[in-house]
C-alpha cells in the first residue's frame, strides 16, 4: 500500500516519504490512547497520508492551473479541490485518464446551497481511484442561473444525479442528455433543497370527495408555525468558529487549510 | 504557480454572465413563442388524452394565462429557465407521465379565495 | 510466445493482448508524438513526457510480459494498455483545452470559506 502510494505520486513531487514513520506514528498513538483515557478519543493524525494527499492536489494543481483555483486537505485527510465551473469537463477527464490519477468511479454529486455567497451553489464531485484506493472530492460554484457543464459525457453515473441536483437546487447542466425532475411530483414547484425553501412547502396535497380526486391548495399555518429559529440551537463547529476579521490568508505556501 | 492553498491566477475584469441558451432578448422572446405554440398545439390533445371535464378553449385560456403571469420578466436567462421548466411540463404532459390531478391543479378549482378585506379577514378568524 | 501466453485476464471484458509490446509502442509513441507538441514549460508535459519515457522504456528493454508488468507495476500489461489509451485520448484533448495557461478566473471572495 505504501508502495502504492508512491507511484500514486510519482513524477509530481521531489520529496521523498520516511515510510517507517507510519508505523511510529501508530504505535505512538495508541499509547497515547491508552495511558491518558480522560481526554477524549479524537482519531490520530496521519501525517504519511496528509503529507501524499496534499502532494498529489499539489501535482493536480500544477498540472491544470487554468482551472484549479484552491486545492486543501481536510482535517480527515480527504483532498479537496476547487475548481473554476468552466473547467468541471476537463478536470474530470483529467482525473480520470490520467495514469497517475484514474479515478474512474463517480461515487457521488451533490450541491451545497449557502446562499450568503454570491455563487450560492457548490458542487460537488466525489470520485474514486480503485487503482490508487484513493478517494478525492472535486468543488466548483455555481449561482441559480448559470449553467454547469454536464459530467455525463465524462462519467455516466452523474445522469441521474445531475437530475436530483436539477430537482432539488434548480441548477440547470448544460447538455445533459435528460433533464428532467427525478425524486419530486409532477406539477411540484420550486426546489426543496434551498434554503428559502419553506420546511411547510408550499401546497398541501388532500383528496377531494367532490372533484374525485387528489388536490394541492396553497398550504396554511398559522403565523407561529411559520416563524423559524434559524438560530439553531445546535452549534455546529463551535469550535471551529472564527473569530470576527482575524486570520488573514497570507500569499505564500499555505497548503492545508484545516 | 505550484502553490496551492491560495487561489492564483491574474484576471477578473467586468463579470461577465454565461448564457443559457439566448444571448439576447429577441432571441429569449423567440424560444418563449415556440413554447407557447407547442402548448397551444397540445392542449386539444390533454383534454382528450387525460379526459379533462374542460373544453380545449378553456385550456389554451390557462396557457395563456401562466404565460401573461411572466410577462413582466425582461433579463433573458430567467426567460431561458422558466421555458426550460415549461418544456420540462410538456413533455410530462405530452408523455402523460402526469396524471388529472397534475394537470387539473393548473386550475386551482377547489381552492377559496383568500380574503382580502378587513371583515372578511375577521370573519375568517385568523391573520393574515 | 505463444506458450506462456494466458487465457484470460480475468477482468470483465478485457481480453488478454496478443501483442502487447507493439501495442504500448504505437500508444506511447503516439502519446509522446502528441504531449510533444504542447509548450515545453507546461507541467502536464513535463510529467507525461517523463512517466511515459519510463514506461516506453520499460517495454523496449524487457521483452517477457510478466517481468514487464513487474517493473510497470500498474496491473497486468492489458490494462496498462488501457492506461495508455487513455492518456492518449486525455493529451489529445488537453492540446485542445490548454489547461497551463493561467487561472481563466479568480473565485469571488469567501467563496471557498467554510465555516461561513
Amino acid at each position: 500500500m505504501a508502495a502504492r502510494f508512491v507511484r500514486f505520486v510519482r513524477g509530481g513531487l521531489s520529496r521523498s516519504f520516511n515510510f517507517p514513520n507510519r508505523s511510529v506514528t501508530f504505535v505512538q498513538a495508541r499509547s497515547e490512547a491508552t495511558t491518558t483515557e480522560t481526554r477524549p478519543t479524537v482519531r490520530p493524525k496521519d501525517a504519511v497520508t496528509h503529507n501524499q494527499l496534499s502532494a498529489f492536489g499539489e501535482y493536480v494543481a500544477e498540472m491544470l492551473p487554468k482551472y484549479v483555483q484552491q486545492v486543501q486537505v481536510t482535517f480527515f485527510n480527504e483532498l479537496e479541490v476547487m475548481i473554476h465551473p468552466d473547467g468541471v469537463i476537463p478536470v474530470l477527464t483529467f482525473l480520470r485518464d490520467h495514469t497517475n490519477a484514474q479515478f474512474k468511479n463517480m461515487t457521488d454529486l451533490t450541491a451545497v446551497d449557502i446562499p450568503t455567497r454570491q455563487n450560492r451553489f457548490e458542487i460537488v464531485y466525489n470520485l474514486l481511484s480503485l487503482r490508487y484506493n484513493s478517494r478525492i472530492r472535486v468543488k466548483t460554484y455555481t449561482d441559480e442561473l448559470t449553467p454547469v457543464d454536464s459530467s455525463v459525457s465524462v462519467h455516466q453515473a452523474a445522469n441521474w444525479y445531475e437530475r436530483e441536483v436539477w430537482d432539488m437546487f434548480g441548477v440547470f447542466f448544460a447538455n445533459h442528455p435528460d433533464l428532467r425532475r427525478i425524486l419530486t411530483d409532477y406539477g411540484f414547484e420550486g426546489h426543496p433543497f434551498r434554503k428559502d425553501f419553506p420546511l411547510s412547502g408550499y401546497v398541501e396535497v388532500r383528496y377531494d370527495d367532490e372533484v374525485k380526486r387528489v388536490v394541492a391548495e396553497p398550504v396554511e399555518l398559522a403565523q407561529e408555525f411559520r416563524k423559524f429559529d434559524l438560530n439553531s440551537p445546535w452549534e455546529v463547529f463551535p469550535a471551529y468558529r472564527e473569530p470576527k476579521d482575524s486570520l488573514k490568508l497570507e500569499a505564500g505556501d499555505k497548503l492545508e487549510t484545516k | 504557480m505550484a502553490s496551492a492553498g491560495v487561489t492564483r491566477g491574474a484576471s477578473g475584469a467586468v463579470r461577465v454572465v454565461k448564457p443559457i441558451f439566448s444571448r439576447d432578448l429577441d432571441e429569449a422572446k423567440r424560444r418563449v413563442r415556440e413554447l407557447y405554440r407547442a402548448w397551444y398545439r397540445e392542449v386539444p390533445n390533454a383534454v382528450t388524452l387525460f379526459q379533462l371535464d374542460i373544453t380545449a378553449q378553456q385550456g389554451r385560456d390557462k396557457v395563456r394565462e401562466m404565460f401573461d403571469k411572466n410577462k413582466h420578466i425582461t433579463d433573458p436567462r430567467v426567460i431561458d429557465m422558466l421555458v426550460i421548466k415549461g418544456k420540462m411540463e410538456l413533455q410530462e404532459t405530452i408523455n402523460v407521465w402526469k396524471q388529472k390531478t397534475h394537470v387539473m391543479r393548473y386550475f386551482h378549482e377547489t381552492e377559496t379565495p383568500r380574503p382580502a378585506d378587513f371583515l372578511s379577514k375577521f370573519y375568517t378568524g385568523h391573520d393574515p | 510466445m505463444a506458450g506462456v501466453l494466458k487465457k484470460t485476464t480475468g477482468l470483465v471484458g478485457l481480453a488478454v493482448s496478443q501483442n502487447p509490446h507493439e501495442r504500448l509502442r504505437v500508444l506511447y509513441t503516439k502519446i509522446l508524438a502528441c504531449v510533444q507538441a504542447m509548450p515545453p514549460d507546461a507541467a502536464y508535459r513535463k510529467y507525461t513526457e517523463q512517466l511515459i519515457t519510463e514506461r516506453f522504456n520499460h517495454v523496449k528493454t524487457e521483452p517477457d510480459i510478466e517481468k514487464l508488468e513487474k517493473k510497470i507495476s500498474c496491473g497486468q500489461i492489458e490494462e496498462v494498455i488501457t492506461q495508455a489509451e487513455n492518456e492518449l485520448s486525455l493529451s489529445r484533448k488537453m492540446a485542445e483545452w490548454k489547461p497551463w495557461e493561467p487561472l481563466v478566473e479568480e473565485p469571488p471572495p469567501n467563496q471557498w470559506k467554510w465555516p461561513i
